[in-house]
């Protein structure tokens, strides 16, 4: 204070004739404006900062892969047929016919060892062998009709300073086993464990040409805890399927043969009740193709092919249920854009996701099944042998015919994610169409997350639409009623209970909506329906008979005190309803049981019954209901006050020239009022999109596509509160959800602005008015 | 506008009606229905959440053997408090021609009988009775019991029968005791064994943080082997507390109550685990209102007991709120930084103009938009940098990288900004241009006019929007379960301990109180009463603060209206 008398009057410094102020207050004042001046830009630039953090954090979901860094070792083995890698990707391994393997260790600079593969008899002559990633196993397979499976076994260690050392060890079989006949040379083969049995099957050449056999086998486990396999059944497929079989797979549960003829056709054998049956004959590139099959191979989870043909094209075909006969068979899904080059010569499937790599000497191409899109390809400079994707999906390798290994570092965090994941039809493994759809979550390794947020919007702009058709015309006429007609006296009453109404949290009304209210409402549908059309109807009825009471009876309720008599005739109609329903229940809705063929009357069986649709007991009704508290107060005080603003001079004149109080307020006030009025809807309607909790517990968060009013919904919000906690930080999922929230943003943004822009319109009108 | 004209047509004798009077009529049915919506929840609420606390008299049924035998109705005689009189449930879904009624009933003593509720049909019940000698104890476990007392078997071996004069008194001052001693285990428990708890903690970071660094010789270790004898010393310190409350524990247990349940079981159970008892019917209304009054009184002030269903709601109302404060705290400054830049500083224009709508738009960004940011910008962002600078040791165990009182109030800080900065513009508004200029006139510079002039005239729009903003921030529940409100905290984020606030640890909420209980709970018609007694508070505390604001706003449009000059 002492300050202030020291002053003596200034203006600002602006002018050059200074008055002695001292210089204290000056600098406080400069300093002050500095303050609030950044202090005041700070703040409104967090608004932009929200939006752009959140973009930021959905960023990477669009884009593409990326190789980071590319590395070429020359270990100079060049008679093998395939490599394998660790799940760390520091021990490749380089697989030759005689079943020597050469490791790679690319920590200690890309130094080799070999190791030779112990087998019990003599060294045989191998044919043909297979790797499978998810196993780490190989299957080999004999000139004289054996087979064999070796095991390679990574172990990681940690040293003294924490580091990790892979150690490797080959665990073959005890024996080699006869798959069918003896002395055939075996072409293909594949094997596969699932619980206690074993199935393999593989193709071999006779003098009559290719045959197909497999095998049954049951793991014994010792009471020593050593395991031994034995025959159970062997089984010659040959007559079953057409053609000359070339190339065999087996699925992960070991119950169904895929076969490739060398005439195009893809046999689909499966295994049940001890016998094989064949289930499926399809041809991938149309029958009698003039391009044969390139290449068939499984994506992870086996259940879907991948194929390429000798031009290139790439398809993907997968199992699903028919809809019309209900069998489980192949069908084309995917169509990829064809490689460059013609067929694919290397194939490895990522043991993470549905990506793939394929590629011949024009091109490498990582694709990813799901959303049908290309991550990465790159032209080769080699001609490439064989390929494979480590098991976290972060290297790829490649070994060039002249033993040259390859190594890709991958950065592709988010392959599932894109414009096509997030708001596309995308035809899903086992899934009989292409469709919509959010489950991001599922229980095995092999699941495919589907990431579709339209199911979401569309539940977002459900629960909205049944909320605003309640919420609007309650609040609209309570505002046209409380601006025009109610006594001054009482609408400074009206106005902050209502506003009251407005501040209940939604955790309360979802509370309530849940717990109290769908249980209530569930056997009281026909009186709530009742009710929908009854009170309006007394509404009306009453208005008509009161302008026939005489004027002695009318004056006993003043004119502004209407809706004080209605309260009482609401509750009383209402009860007559909840009295009621039970009576146009059994008129109406009446279903036959179809035990004991009695007519029972039931809205909730009726439902179902007559429109196809299911009866939930937390559905849209209920929250539609409930949601009305949060969006009525808000509808209601903003288009009261853009009602109450119209200049009371229009009204007068309106008045004045003879118009009633009802004529006064339609054909006036309202129209006058109307931007006002269209901005409270917005603004109540921008509420009602973003609701969260009432959504979460009233609504059994579904993510179903329907306008049905008996069932639930999810909505964006719902989506993230219920999911987001348990998201892991900077995964998929976890900026997929940022996405939602940056859809929410967006509309809420739209819808603001609209309404904010409507309001200013509004100002502007009446300020020639006023 | 409210007049009526008198007729249309003044050339008829008999006034005709005016036009339209049907439509007037409807839209009234809007204000009553809005009304009625309003006044009926919060009458619900109050009346679920009040008669909670009120106790209700037991009723000993004897009831016809039930159809169905081998489940607890084999009995005859038993009983409860009648919570619910409907039509039977079962009759209604099956659709038979007569429903039958039925009651619910409070049965209590889950530990006998494994539920706390039963149902009966009317029919069944040959004779209702309220015996005076029934008694209701609230145990630390297992909920209420409701029996008839038969007498207490004291430490010597006395046993005190029910029928001796001085029985209650004595039960009560057993019950009084073990009160003491359950007081007394706690603050061993808590406090003494707490601080030793936290004492140790230190310690070890010191002791892992030594670890890290190579050794430098000989004062290292030194360090390290005091590290460790001051540990051996709290090590000892707390085995002492630890069997002290080990005595108190076992001495809980040494007086027995014996009891009869209304469906003639005999048990006993130690006095230590009965935490009040009283007989309701003996009870007149003033003896009730006390119990309502005392208990109410109880469920504001303790912990929660058996995940949440039974006891208070102590913590989840303290980190409210303590959040509620520390978001007032954060967006006061700002909030009225920027309504002064905006009013006072900023010249209108687009800029002005665009940053109004920016503001206007940020009120209406749905709250779980906010909690999504405060997840990923405060608690990833800035608090995984905190960690990494200054708690780098306790890693990966996070500090403030993960939910917390902190981030959660700075989250719904950011959700209420946009209520701060529209009230205090206003505020701002309303002081009359003269005032200012006044000032300007009299020699001031702009920020003493800011600070002397308009905003102690502005103080109290700007309070009225503050507590607009607590209210808000006090119900809003979905941004919070992103960052850092948990079901049960194993403390609160104020306490004894150095440095007594602890902005990192993660709190409780009511509103996530409610959530939980009514969703999460295994039992969630048990936790119902629960639910609504925390609603009721909850939503007290928000139309206080409504209401609160509401008069301010009033009382000032009374002020301004006559000083406009």
């Amino acid at each position: 204070m002492s300050l202030f008398s020291s002053s003596s009057p200034s203006l600002k410094n602006k002018k050059k004739r200074m008055d002695p102020v001292s210089k204290r207050i000056l600098r406080i004042d400069r300093m002050m404006n500095r303050v609030i001046q950044i202090g005041g830009l700070s703040v409104i630039l967090t608004v932009w900062g929200i939006f752009l953090f959140i973009l930021w954090q959905v960023f990477p979901l669009f884009q593409k892969a990326k190789v980071s860094s590319s590395t070429s070792i020359h270990v100079g083995v060049d008679d093998f047929t395939v490599i394998g890698t660790d799940e760390w990707a520091e021990l490749p391994f380089f697989l030759n016919l005689k079943g020597s393997f050469f490791f790679v260790d690319l920590k200690k600079g890309g130094k080799s060892f070999h190791l030779e593969s112990d087998w019990p008899d003599v060294q045989p002559t191998i044919t043909t062998l297979r790797y499978r990633q998810d196993a780490q196993k190989v299957i080999f397979g004999t000139q004289d009709g054996q087979w064999i499976d070796v095991e390679v076994l990574y172990k990681p260690n940690f040293n003294k300073n924490g580091e990790r050392e892979i150690q490797v060890k080959l665990n073959p079989d005890k024996h080699f086993i006869k798959l069918g006949e003896r002395n055939a040379p075996i072409v293909s083969i594949d094997a596969q464990d699932y619980e206690t049995r074993k199935m393999v099957a593989g193709i071999q050449k006779t003098d009559e040409g290719h045959k197909l056999h497999a095998l049954l086998l049951r793991r014994k486990v010792s009471l020593l805890g050593q395991s031994q396999l034995k025959v159970d059944q062997s089984y010659d497929l040959s007559n079953s399927i057409e053609g000359h079989p070339e190339k065999v797979l087996i699925n992960a549960s070991a119950d169904a043969i895929t076969v490739l003829t060398r005439e195009g056709a893809v046999h689909y054998v499966v295994f049940q009740n001890g016998v094989f049956t064949l289930q499926q004959t399809f041809y991938p590139f149309g029958e009698n193709p003039e391009t044969p099959v390139a290449s068939m191979d499984f994506l992870l989870g086996d259940a879907s092919l991948c194929f390429t043909d000798t031009t290139g094209q790439n398809l993907i075909y997968s199992l699903y249920h028919l809809p019309e006969s209900g069998k489980l068979e192949y069908g084309l899904t995917k169509t990829f854009p064809p490689l460059k080059g013609g067929g694919s010569i290397i194939f490895s499937a990522s043991q993470r996701n549905k990506a793939f790599l394929i590629g011949n000497k024009e091109e490498v191409s990582l694709r990813f099944s799901t959303t049908e899109s290309i991550r990465w390809n790159k032209p080769l400079e080699y001609m490439p042998r064989s390929a494979v994707i480590s098991g976290k999906y972060e290297h790829i390798f490649i070994a060039d015919t002249a033993g040259n290994l390859h190594s890709i570092e991958l950065n592709d965090p988010h392959p599932e994610a894109g414009l096509k994941a997030f708001f596309g039809k995308i035809w899903y493994e086992g899934q009989p169409e292409p469709q919509y759809s959010w489950q991001s979550t599922g229980a095995t390794d092999t699941f495919e997350p589907k990431l579709s947020l339209v199911p979401l919007i569309f539940g977002s702009i459900k629960g909205t639409l049944y909320a605003l058709i309640f919420a609007v015309p309650v609040a609209i006429m309570a505002a046209i009623y409380t601006s025009q007609f109610l006594k001054p006296r009482l609408r400074r009453i009206v106005k902050p209970s209502m506003e009251i109404m407005a501040s209940l949290p939604s955790v309360v009304l979802g509370f309530l909506a849940a717990l109290w209210l769908a249980p209530i409402i569930e056997d009281q549908i026909p009186s709530i329906l009742l009710m929908i059309i009854l009170i309006p109807l007394v509404a009306v009825i009453m208005g008509r008979l009161w302008i026939f009471l005489p004027q002695r009876a009318r004056s006993w309720v003043s004119s502004g005190n209407e809706f004080i008599i209605f309260l009482p005739a609401i509750l009383i109609v209402g009860y007559l309803c909840l009295q009621g329903g039970g009576l146009l229940e059994q008129l109406l809705f009446t279903v036959q049981d179809p035990e004991t063929g009695a007519v029972i009357a039931d809205f909730r069986q009726w439902w179902p019954q007559f429109t196809g649709t299911p009866f939930e007991q937390r559905n849209s009704l209920v929250v539609g209901f409930m949601m009305g508290f949060a969006v009525i107060p808000i509808i209601f005080t903003i288009s009261e006050d853009s009602l109450s603003q119209v200049p009371a001079s229009l009204v007068s004149g309106s008045l004045a020239l003879g118009a009633s109080r009802w004529q006064t307020a339609a054909r006036i006030v309202v129209p006058s009022a109307l931007p006002g009025i269209f901005s409270a809807f917005m603004i109540g309607l921008g509420r009602a999109v973003g609701e969260t909790m009432i959504l979460v517990m009233a609504t059994g968060n579904t993510p179903i596509m329907d306008l049905n009013i008996f069932s639930g919904m999810r909505t964006l919000s719902a989506n993230i509160a219920v999911e987001l906690p348990e998201a892991p930080h900077h995964g998929t999922l976890y900026r997929t959800l940022f996405l939602g929230a940056m859809v929410l943003f967006l509309i809420t943004f739209f819808v603001n602005t609209l309404a904010e822009l409507m309001r200013h319109r509004l100002r502007k009108k009446y300020q020639g008015l006023a | 506008m409210n007049r009526f004209p008198k007729s249309d047509h003044p050339s008829r004798a008999k006034p005709r009606p005016p036009a339209g009077e049907v439509f007037v009529w409807l839209t009234s049915l809007g204000l009553a229905l809005g009304i009625l919506m309003s006044i009926g929840l919060i009458v619900l609420i109050f009346w679920k959440g009040f008669s909670f606390f009120w106790p209700r008299n037991v009723v000993e049924l004897t009831v016809r053997a039930p159809a169905n035998p081998g489940t607890l109705g084999s009995e005859n005689v038993w009983g409860g408090v009648v919570v619910k009189k409907q039509a039977k449930r079962s009759d209604i879904a099956l659709k038979l021609e007569i429903v039958r009624q039925e009651w619910q009933l409070f049965v209590g003593n889950k530990d006998t009988y494994g539920h706390m509720y039963r149902y009966t049909d009317v029919d069944a019940i040959t004779s209702v009775e309220r015996p005076k000698g029934v008694a209701v104890a609230e145990r630390a476990e297992y909920g209420k019991a409701i029996f008839y007392p038969i007498s207490i078997t004291m430490e010597n071996g006395v046993v005190i029968p029910a029928e001796a004069p001085d029985f209650i008194k004595e039960w009560r001052l057993l019950v009084k005791k073990s009160n003491d001693r359950r007081d007394k285990i706690y603050t061993i428990e808590k406090r003494k064994i707490g601080k030793v708890n936290a004492a140790l903690e230190s310690l070890r970071l010191k002791q892992r943080r030594l670890l890290k660094k190579t050794s430098d010789g000989l004062t290292h270790n030194q360090k390290l082997s005091e590290i460790e004898k001051k540990m051996a010393v709290l090590q000892a310190e707390y085995e002492v507390f630890a069997s002290q409350a080990q005595q108190l524990r076992a001495k809980q247990k040494e007086v027995q109550l014996t009891y009869k349940l209304l469906s003639g079981e005999v048990l006993t159970q130690p006095m230590g685990e009965i935490l009040y008892f009283y007989f309701p019917n003996q009870m007149n209304f003033w003896h009730k209102l006390h119990y309502f009054v005392t208990h109410f009184w109880l469920f504001l002030s303790e912990d929660p007991r058996e995940a949440n269903t039974e006891g208070g709601v102590f913590p989840a109302f303290f980190g409210t709120f303590v959040m509620t404060l520390l978001l007032s705290i954060a967006v006061t400054p700002f909030g009225v930084i920027a309504a002064v830049y905006l009013r006072e500083y900023a010249k209108e224009g687009l800029i002005v103009q665009s940053v109004r709508i920016a503001v206007n738009n940020l009120a209406g960004v749905p709250s779980i938009v906010f909690g999504v940011f405060g997840l990923g910008f405060f608690v990833y962002g800035v608090g995984g940098t905190i960690d990494d600078l200054f708690f780098a040791d306790r890693l990966p165990t996070p500090t403030f990288g993960t939910g917390g009182i902190l981030w959660a109030s700075l989250t719904l800080a950011l959700m209420t900004l946009p209520v701060v900065i529209v009230a205090s513009e206003e505020a701002l508004a309303a002081v009359p241009r003269g005032v200012r200029e006044a000032s300007l006139a009299c020699g001031a510079s702009q920020w003493q006019t800011v600070q002397r002039i308009l905003l102690p005239a502005a103080a109290p729009g700007i309070l009225t929007g503050l507590i607009l903003a607590m209210a808000r921030g006090a119900g809003e529940v979905a941004p919070l379960m992103l960052v850092g409100v948990v079901k049960l905290a194993p403390s609160l984020p104020v306490d004894g301990f150095f440095p007594f606030i602890h902005l990192e640890r993660k709190f409780m909420h009511l509103g996530f109180h409610i959530y939980d209980l009514g969703f999460q709970s295994t039992d969630s018609e048990a936790a119902k009463p629960m639910v609504f007694a925390t609603t009721l508070l909850l939503i007290v505390l928000v139309i206080i603060l409504n209401l609160g604001a509401i008069l301010i706003r009033n009382h000032l449009r009374k002020k301004y209206m006559t000083s406009i000059f």
